[in-house]
């Protein structure tokens, strides 16, 4: 799952039409719009508010194996306008704090600096975009997510010879718009890593299956997790399966059963499966 | 290769920096107080940042010379390691390295000088005693080469100073510098090994036994003193033949001459780090293998280590003297 959050309703509607997402009338908070693979929210102006959506869609599901991206438009000095930029590096303006998002994705676009600001600034900062979300998205996210599955994509709105008096809801979502390729390619290679990780830390389906013959304490759960990801490891194409171990009145037994066929499968690093 | 370059604003203007960033005109550079801000941060995942990692640029401020771990040496009393570098460009799986670190991107300390000056100030203040260095602890000695300019300039100070002897251990084919420079004879440049099978399984990116042997063959045509690492030894159904062709590898191969050491020792990791590895890579098949706890370090099974550590000893009795045999755990004498 992929988690959007953009401040401004104009910057979200262009995603909102690519991707088909559907308004969800459930949520009062924020206004949310998702399919099965995104959740967006558009959250208001300010890094308070974008920290609140942030935190608003991580209580709604469990986010371990979600990314997350924060999708708006910023100003920079000199930069092109309708450029797309990463966020390498952002700096909170008024607490001077810093993160780093780590870009371990090919991204089809340049990266730069991201200050965060509280208000409107009518100087441009050198070398840095400038927002008014992106460290409150990222302080939040961060809680609940590794930093390569944390981005911020901006689009450049204004510089110093195309001033923000200049924009409008109407350009805004242009600007998005003639961007969304870009942002689909960050979004697939984002659904990727979560692919990875998701794979990683899944429990085993036989788990379950086990713990619906017997009754396993907390404990014997965690131990059960374990002794069955060691049996994939050492034998991926042949999962251990309840009916195997029928013989077994009750689940210390059934344990102690799968340890012992564990520690006396032989392996070799050479071949597949013993 | 590297598309983020982190640099600490302390040492943007170091000569070294410029140098190493050189080396990458395509880099994105960005600026950083302190390496630890990217590296030391919680919320990162080790396996995912090592399909893509970022160079870090850094000034080591203290700890430039600390005193070796317990078992890491090879004979000598007073044992030491410097980390220029933080991780490894190859990606064994057995490495602590990752269940130790959050982040996989390199650390390079650029403040070389500080590093040297305090491997100087230790030869001095023992100056009548042989003092070991090992730099291959927190990084491949030799692997990263081509940008660090490692050897190049701290196999100078070993020359001035021959009662400190460095130890570089790799497993890298990276000796281009040492085989333009003279050899010293307070260096040994030591190879660790795994049986080709268990390498190619968990030693991703390094290269073939075949590649090391003839890399060790040049360096000892050169003069050059070698060591052999089998730490850790790593088990597998039958490894007694995987072992014993490995040895007859070697040793049918290079010169007994030119060996300085040899050393085995077994799989040891910290509980924690374990754990944190288990959980990068659950389907892992060398962590369900016949590992336990002993002392908080993850261990093959007593019985086996020993089995492991009797075999591998004895099989190299018949090639080397016990004079250049180190064991970090030793094998209990019949």
């Amino acid at each position: 799952m992929i988690n959007i959050i953009c401040a401004l309703q104009c910057e979200a509607r262009p995603l909102i039409e690519h991707y088909r997402l559907q308004g969800n009338a459930r949520h009062s908070a924020f206004r949310c719009y998702q399919n099965d693979e995104m959740r967006l929210v558009v959250c208001g102006v300010g890094k308070l508010a974008a920290a609140t959506a942030t935190a608003y869609l991580a209580a709604l599901s469990l986010p371990t194996s979600d990314a997350w991206l924060n999708l708006g438009i910023a100003g920079h000095a000199d930069r092109e306008i309708g450029e797309p930029l990463l966020a390498h590096k952002l700096i909170d303006a008024s607490s001077e704090r810093q993160w780093f998002p780590a870009i371990v994705i090919p991204a089809p676009c340049a990266s730069e600096t991201l200050t965060t600001v509280d208000k409107p600034e009518a100087a441009y900062r050198e070398e840095t975009m400038v927002d008014m979300e992106a460290t409150g998205f990222y302080a939040a996210a961060s809680r609940f997510q590794s930093s390569e599955l944390i981005h911020s994509l901006k689009v450049i709105s204004d510089n110093r010879g195309h001033h923000s008096d200049n924009i409008s809801e109407k350009s805004t979502s242009g600007l998005i718009h003639r961007n969304i390729h870009t942002l689909d390619s960050i979004i697939t290679q984002l659904q990727q890593l979560v692919a990875q990780l998701h794979q990683i830390a899944q429990t085993p389906a036989e788990v379950y299956s086990f713990m619906e013959q017997w009754h396993f304490t907390a404990y014997q759960q965690n131990e059960l997790r374990h002794l069955i990801r060691r049996w994939y490891a050492l034998t991926p194409d042949t999962p251990p399966l309840p009916v195997d171990f029928s013989d077994y009145k009750n689940s210390k037994a059934v344990i102690k059963a799968i340890r012992e066929q564990l520690d006396n499968r032989p392996i070799r690093f050479d071949e597949a499966c013993q | 290769m590297h598309r983020f370059i982190y640099i600490e604003e302390a040492i943007a203007d170091h000569p070294r920096t410029h140098a190493i960033c050189a080396r990458f005109p395509k880099a994105t550079r960005v600026y950083c107080k302190h390496y630890g801000e990217i590296f030391n941060r919680k919320g990162q995942n080790f396996r995912l940042q090592k399909q893509q990692p970022a160079l870090i640029l850094a000034h080591k401020h203290k700890g430039h010379v600390l005193p070796a771990p317990d078992g890491y040496g090879i004979g000598g009393r007073r044992n030491y390691y410097f980390s220029h570098m933080l991780n490894c460009l190859y990606d064994c799986r057995y490495c602590f390295l990752q269940g130790m670190y959050r982040s996989a991107n390199y650390v390079i300390f650029v403040n070389y000088e500080d590093f040297q000056q305090a491997i100087i100030d230790t030869a001095i203040q023992h100056k009548d005693e042989e003092l070991w260095f090992f730099s291959g602890y927190d990084c491949d000695s030799l692997a990263y080469e081509p940008v660090t300019d490692f050897t190049r300039v701290f196999l100078p100070t070993f020359k001035a100073h021959p009662n400190a002897h460095l130890e570089l251990r790799t497993k890298s084919l990276q000796i281009r510098t040492l085989l333009k420079s003279e050899p010293i004879q307070n260096c040994v440049i030591a190879f660790s090994f795994t049986p080709q099978e268990i390498s190619r399984a968990l030693e991703h990116d390094v290269p073939s036994v075949e590649k090391r042997i003839a890399a060790m063959l040049k360096l000892q045509q050169q003069g050059w003193r070698l060591g052999l690492r089998f730490d850790p030894m790593i088990y597998q159904q039958g490894y007694e033949e995987d072992y014993r062709r490995l040895f007859e590898q070697l040793f049918s191969r290079l010169s007994a001459d030119a060996i300085h050491s040899v050393s085995l020792g077994t799989l040891r990791t910290p509980r924690a780090f374990h754990q944190n590895m288990v959980n990068l890579y659950p389907e892992e098949k060398l962590f369900a293998g016949p590992l336990e706890e002993s002392n908080g370090m993850i261990t093959y099974r007593k019985e086996l280590e020993e089995q492991m550590t009797t075999f591998c000893y004895e099989q190299l009795m018949q090639y080397i003297p016990q004079s250049l045999f180190f064991a970090c755990t030793p094998p209990e004498r019949k």
